[in-house]
This record gives C-alpha cells, sequence and structure tokens, in this order.
C-alpha cells in the first residue's frame, strides 16, 4: 500500500513545492503517474521511496511510515523495500550485466550477496531474454537491452514497490510495449505493487490506476 | 568493506589507461627518494669498504681522486705514470710491500690490468677455474668479465687497439686465458688480469718478432755495423705461444718502464706512518690514503643527494597534487554514478568507501611497484650507478 495524506514539500533551494492532500494505491495494483513535466512526478516518487521528506503529512510505503524514519533507516528501507527504473537507466559502463544486475548487493550490508542471490539474478536475466548477454558492458548493448537490465537490476532485490521514472521514454514503440509487458509480467509473478511516471497516454489503458500528478498543487515559483 | 574493495578494482580495471598512468607516476614519486637514498647508501658503503681494505697508494702528484678512481675501480683517468724503479724504492725501504698497478688498456670493453700476483692474494681474489698467472701473455678473468664475454681457461681475448686509425700504433696482443676468479662483487669481478710485463707488451714496450738471423733475405732492409736493420716485410707476433716466447724481449731499461701507480702495504702502522713520511716533501709523486679521498667523495654524493632529494620532493608534491586533482575531477565525472547510488540506497560512507578503496589500490600498488623496483635497480644498478659515479667524478 502507498498512502500520501496531506504531504507538504518543498525543495531547500526553493523553486518547487508539491501538496498531495490524499493519495492512495493499494499492494500489487499497476499505476502509472502522468502530468506535464515540471508537474512533480518525480519528487512524487522521491517522497515514496523516502530520497525526499516531506515537511508535513504523512507518506506510507510498503506499510511503513518513511517519513518519520532517519535518513539512515530511510535508505535501509528504500535498498530492501523498492526497486528503481531510471529514465536513462543509469547502468555502470564498469561492470558487466551481470554485475550491474547485482549491483544493489554491493552497496548495502543489509543485503547479503549469495549464490541464492546469483541464481535469482540469472534466472530474472532468463526471463527477461538477456541471459547471453551477462558477460557483456553496457556500452555493447541496445536500448532495448539495457532497459532490460534496468529492470532485472531493480527486480533482484525482490522489492514489495517497483518505481519506475519513465523508463519507455527513450524506446520505439515495438519495444515500449514489449518492456511494458516484461515489467507487468514480473510485477504479477511477484505480487509487486508498480507505479510508473509515463508521458505516453498510449499506454495508460494498460494500468490499473493512474495518478494525474498536475491534480496535485505542483507549483513552479 | 569486501564489496568497496571489489567496486574500486572493477572501476580502475575498466579505465586501466588512467589508472597504469596514475599508479606510474605514484611509483616514481614513492619510489625515486627511496631509490636515491638506497643506492646512495650502498655506493658510499662498497666504495669506502674497496678504498679502506687500500692501505696506502703511491701515484705521481696530481688529482688524488683520479688516482684513486682508476687504481681501485679501473676506470682511465689518463692519470700521469710512475716507473718500475718506484715500486722496487719501495721494496728497498723494507717497509713495505709494492704492488705495481698498469691501467689504462682494455680487452673488449673490460679493463686490462697489469699487475703482480701480489695483487691477487692482496685482495683475496680466488681462482674459480684454471690456474693462476705464470708466463707472459696469460691473463685471468675476473667473475663478471668471464661470464660476460663467456670465455673459460683455453680461450683467448685480445686487447683494444688504443688508436684505431694509427697504422703505425701498436697492434692488440691476444692474450691466454688460464683462468677466472671466484665473484668478489667489486670492480675486480670486471678486470682482465695479467702480469705488468704483459701489459708493457700489450702496450708496444716489449714486443717479439721473427728472428733476423734465420730471416729470409727480403725481410732484410739494410745491414749496418753489424746490426740488421729489418724492412715492413718482418713478421710481428702479436700473441705469445710456447714457440715464439723467447722472442720476445724489452728495449731500454725495465726500470723505467711505466706503472700507473703503486699499492703500498705496510708491514704495520709505524711502517705506514714513516713510508707516508718519506713521501711528504716529495715533489712529483704522492703517497695518499685511499679512504681519504673516498671520504671527501663520499661528502660530494651527499651533498649532490641532498639536492637531487629536494627537487624530487618538489616533483613529488607536484606529482600528488595533480593525483588529487585528477581523483576529484574523476569523482565529478562520476557524479551520476553517485546519484545513482544515494537513490539505491547506498549511504555517503559507503560511496567514500568505495572512492577510498580506488585511492588505497592504487597507492598500494603503487608502493609495491617502488618496491620492487627498487629492489630491482638495487640489486643490479649497483655496479652501473658506481661507475656512473666514477666516470663523472
Amino acid at each position: 500500500m502507498i498512502e500520501l495524506r496531506d504531504v507538504r514539500f518543498e525543495y531547500s533551494q526553493g523553486g518547487f513545492s508539491l501538496r498531495v492532500p490524499e493519495l492512495r494505491i493499494a499492494d500489487g495494483t499497476k499505476a502509472a503517474a502522468i502530468g506535464p513535466s515540471g508537474s512533480g512526478k518525480t519528487t512524487l516518487l522521491n517522497l515514496i521511496s523516502g530520497i525526499e521528506r516531506p515537511e508535513t503529512g504523512q507518506v506510507e510505503t510498503a506499510g511503513v511510515r518513511v517519513d518519520t524514519l532517519s535518513p539512515a533507516a530511510r535508505r535501509s528501507f528504500r535498498i530492501t523495500n523498492i526497486g528503481f527504473v531510471f529514465q536513462d537507466f543509469l547502468l555502470l559502463e564498469y561492470l558487466d550485466v551481470l554485475q550491474n544486475i547485482l549491483y544493489p548487493y554491493r552497496l548495502h550490508h543489509d543485503l547479503l550477496l549469495d549464490a541464492k542471490v546469483r541464481d535469482r539474478a540469472q534466472r530474472l536475466a532468463a526471463e527477461l531474454g538477456i541471459d547471453q548477454l551477462l558477460k557483456r558492458r553496457p556500452d555493447e548493448l541496445s536500448q532495448g537491452e539495457r532497459q532490460r537490465v534496468a529492470i532485472a537490476r531493480a527486480l533482484v532485490t525482490a522489492p514489495k514497490l517497483l518505481l519506475a521514472d519513465e523508463p519507455t521514454g527513450n524506446l520505439d514503440p515495438a519495444t515500449k510495449q514489449h518492456a511494458l509487458d516484461l515489467l507487468f509480467a514480473q510485477c504479477e509473478a511477484l505480487s509487486m505493487t508498480l507505479l510508473m511516471v509515463t508521458h505516453d497516454h498510449g499506454l495508460l489503458e494498460r494500468f490499473e490506476e493512474v495518478v494525474d500528478v498536475s491534480a496535485f498543487e505542483g507549483r513552479q515559483p | 568493506m569486501k564489496d568497496s574493495a571489489y567496486l574500486a578494482w572493477r572501476y580502475l580495471r575498466h579505465h586501466r589507461t588512467k589508472t597504469l598512468l596514475l599508479v606510474l607516476s605514484l611509483s616514481v614519486f614513492l619510489g625515486l627518494p627511496l631509490v636515491m637514498r638506497g643506492m646512495s647508501a650502498i655506493i658510499q658503503e662498497s666504495l669506502m669498504a674497496r678504498a679502506e681494505n687500500t692501505p696506502l697508494l703511491l701515484g705521481k702528484k696530481g688529482s688524488s681522486l683520479d688516482l684513486v678512481v682508476e687504481t681501485l675501480y679501473f676506470q682511465p683517468k689518463g692519470i700521469e705514470a710512475l716507473t718500475a724503479a718506484d715500486a722496487s724504492e719501495i721494496d728497498k725501504t723494507g717497509l713495505a710491500r709494492a704492488i705495481p698497478m698498469r691501467t689504462g688498456l682494455m680487452a673488449r670493453q673490460f679493463p686490462v690490468v697489469g699487475t703482480s700476483l701480489d695483487y691477487l692474494s692482496f685482495r683475496g681474489l680466488e681462482t674459480a677455474q684454471g690456474r693462476t698467472l705464470a708466463t707472459l701473455g696469460d691473463c685471468v678473468l675476473g667473475a663478471e668479465a668471464a661470464a660476460t664475454l663467456g670465455l673459460k681457461p683455453g680461450d683467448s681475448i685480445l686487447t683494444s687497439p688504443s688508436t684505431l686509425f694509427d697504422l703505425a700504433g701498436v697492434y692488440p696482443l691476444r692474450l691466454h686465458v688460464v683462468g677466472t676468479l671466484e665473484p668478489s662483487y667489486g670492480p675486480d669481478d670486471r678486470a682482465v688480469f695479467v702480469d705488468v710485463k704483459t701489459a708493457w707488451v700489450a702496450e708496444g714496450l716489449g714486443h717479439g718478432h721473427q728472428n733476423l738471423a734465420t730471416a729470409t733475405a727480403d725481410v732484410l732492409f739494410k745491414s749496418q755495423d753489424g746490426t740488421a736493420i729489418a724492412n715492413a716485410k718482418l713478421v710481428q707476433y702479436n700473441e705469445i705461444t710456447d714457440e715464439n716466447a723467447d722472442s720476445f724481449h724489452f728495449h731500454g731499461d725495465p726500470s723505467s718502464y711505466p706503472v700507473s701507480s703503486i699499492i703500498v702495504v705496510p708491514r704495520d702502522d709505524k711502517a705506514g706512518v714513516l713510508g707516508r713520511g718519506r713521501f711528504v716533501d716529495d715533489a712529483a709523486r704522492q703517497l695518499l690514503r685511499p679512504a681519504q679521498v673516498v671520504e671527501g667523495l663520499n661528502e660530494q654524493i651527499f651533498r649532490f643527494e641532498r639536492v637531487l632529494q629536494i627537487i624530487v620532493w618538489t616533483v613529488g608534491l607536484a606529482t600528488a597534487l595533480m593525483f588529487v586533482l585528477v581523483m576529484v575531477l574523476s569523482w565529478r565525472l562520476r557524479a551520476d554514478e553517485l546519484r545513482t547510488m544515494t537513490r539505491l540506497g547506498c549511504s555517503r560512507w559507503k560511496a567514500v568507501q568505495i572512492m577510498t578503496a580506488e585511492v588505497f589500490l592504487m597507492v598500494g600498488t603503487s608502493v609495491a611497484l617502488a618496491a620492487f623496483f627498487g629492489f630491482v635497480i638495487a640489486y643490479y644498478g649497483e655496479t652501473w650507478l658506481q661507475n656512473l659515479v666514477l666516470q663523472g667524478s
């Protein structure tokens, strides 16, 4: 469950503020967040994941009040409960595909990298059709392949929530649909909640819920 | 920490050119002062050890340093020669033993040292193969000379002509290798030892040729007052063999023949002091203690080393600043990576750990490389650097 109530957030250096009176997304829901550029879609994801902390209001993600956690606890919560897929994928050029997928396990002591995890990474790669590419580096992959690696990295920790920030923005229409198929299939298989930011209204009908961020009080100075 | 080290290692391996350049720069920065200090200490010690083992040295007045360097380390300095009579003079005093040294000749880049058998026992040089010097034309090779030239008893080696294009000059003499010496880890290892008389033959002061009495008429230029004068057809020997050994002879007074210097081994301390007293007012000759001269040379090396250390540390500081600059710029270029880490849930401390691991890996490798090359240079470069110091002295 994602639940935001009376949330008010403003960047410390000023510039942008967001008010979310109420937002609820049930567990296992595949939701899309839409809105024009600068309306606060990424900020919303940051609040839900605990990257940003609201000035007032409550943010509950996967049953945890993330707004009350310390920075260290929020980081620990994030890496163990949330998977991220970024628009530009942000894969590390110096790691091969398998190591990119396992990357979260290198970053936090709460995650233990053992044989079981490696098996899961390889299984995920096989399901996403990139198991033949495990020894390649990101610069040797196509955009579609890079995106699938980013999805595998987001899923390898078996998170409760998957946050995707315009992951199909740079893809051609065919690849876009295929990527969405993969995301949905994985979410269903792992009973995950999905919240995906998108500008592509053609994809919206595939989502169970659509959050229009422009309806919140996002404000540029 | 293991994961941080792993990520750091993968990053450095991926950017191997940058890493290699940084590691090499750091190695030079770290290694140079160490190598310089180590080498300087080793050289000073080895120079001093040899000098201290040579009680007194007699030579012509002039540069005492040149005299010591040419006699003890066989680096040609063109010192003025004494005569064989000077050696006899020392012997006659009964205060000391004289070991004549004739240097300046070369054989295939190795110094030919004309001396007496006393020299080998004085330096404690043991025969490894074959025998010691016995007849005219024999030579004994130092361990390094023998190994480098690949020569053993039974082989031969030609002396190098001093003036290549002088047709009237002295022909090279073929020396018979009769023995090789055990390594002594000093200049003796690079020397080709011959008897001082053989050195004179190699210099052209003694020679052997076809017997004029039995030679055919066409070698005779003219006969005057019972003296036969040969023409250019007369066969000159460039090798001393059993068959022609009798034909080798010296013209003039052998006591006037040159010796570069004389190692003087006093009977005891008192004899040494007395001996030195005899030469205090000598206008043409000097009797010196090599250790005193080498001490002066070592002081110069030490002063030079200190200047060099200041330069090296200055360059080192610039290298360190460059290293810091490259690392800071590199981390700035990796802003996306750092943002990804933070967004995924990585702590700042972990990010710092990864960066620190990169620095440690590079510095660690540099230290290991510096130590390795320091060891290699110290081990193999001692002779080379010693020669460099002595040639430049």
